[in-house]
């Protein structure tokens, strides 16, 4: 996965992670996967659609989330309600589309589809031929790994090669 | 009055405001936001942009059709500039960058209702 790619997902997950929890987040080390992902207890989704497309997941475990939106709404969220979903799944919108912002000043446009939740651990999810790249982010209340699932479309690649 | 289609920011803006001594409408949507504003004629809103039915500029379109003196902050992610600046050409005051912060919430309200 190319670095022009990369770079607006790790710029993007330390600033909206920092500012939504008040610390900034310590990042692990980055991997690359291609088998298929199982998912941890909660695991936002965000599709990318544009000239760089794929989808972007970020998966916690329950105490790590709600620890998370309860910190952002400043009162205690003993169960993940409908609330605390959609908080959870706003921060992969935020972050995300914070990236999309910076891909496009890097030359390529997206988009984004509104975010969506699997909650329950152990589903499989195969992004097939797409690489994910994996970034562990530490928060001080817990981990979230952020994988990126994208490529770019054979007419951004194009463009950029000539 | 606050306008977002995600349920988590709307209440949590609402929270600033409500914990502030704000009394506050919460609106899901453009439409919704343009129903309730036609009904209530609140004193400010926090307009998001992305949103489904009708989207923030649309919205804030509307309002300020009904209400030239509408006072209109857009709350917007990071980067949504060119959408900002179409908002703020067609009436809105003020805008609010994602992720916010309660003490800018605060002072997004202040200032529209100082206007």
């Amino acid at each position: 996965m190319r670095a022009e790619i990369i770079n607006p997902f790790l710029q993007a997950a330390s600033e909206v992670l920092e500012s939504e929890l008040g610390s900034p987040p310590q990042r692990g080390a980055i991997g690359l996967q291609r088998s298929a992902y199982t998912s941890d207890e909660v695991t936002a989704v965000v599709a990318v659609t544009g000239e760089v497309a794929g989808m972007v997941l970020f998966a916690m475990t329950e105490s790590t989330a709600r620890a998370m939106v309860s910190k952002m709404m400043g009162q205690d969220f003993p169960e993940l309600d409908a609330l605390a979903q959609s908080g959870i799944a706003e921060i992969g919108n935020v972050i995300t589309g914070r990236a999309s912002c910076l891909l496009s000043e890097a030359g390529f446009s997206s988009d984004l589809a509104p975010p969506m939740l699997i909650v329950g651990r152990g589903s499989m999810i195969s992004t097939l031929d797409v690489q994910r790249l994996v970034i562990p982010m530490e928060t001080e209340f817990g981990q979230i790994e952020i994988q990126v699932a994208l490529k770019l479309t054979s007419a951004a690649s194009a463009r950029r090669a000539a | 009055m606050v306008v977002d289609d995600a349920a988590f920011m709307r209440l949590r803006a609402s929270k600033v405001l409500q914990d502030n001594g704000h009394e506050v409408l919460q609106a899901e949507n453009g439409a919704d936001a343009v129903r309730q504003y036609a009904k209530h004629h609140p004193d400010a809103v926090l307009l998001d942009i992305t949103m489904p039915e009708m989207d923030g500029l649309e919205a804030l379109k509307e309002i300020r059709k009904l209400d030239p003196t509408a006072r209109v902050a857009m709350v917007t992610a990071m980067g949504q500039q060119a959408i900002v600046m179409e908002a703020l050409r067609a009436g809105a005051k003020d805008f609010i960058l994602k992720p916010f912060q309660p003490d800018r919430v605060l002072s997004a309200l202040q200032k529209l209702l100082a206007a």
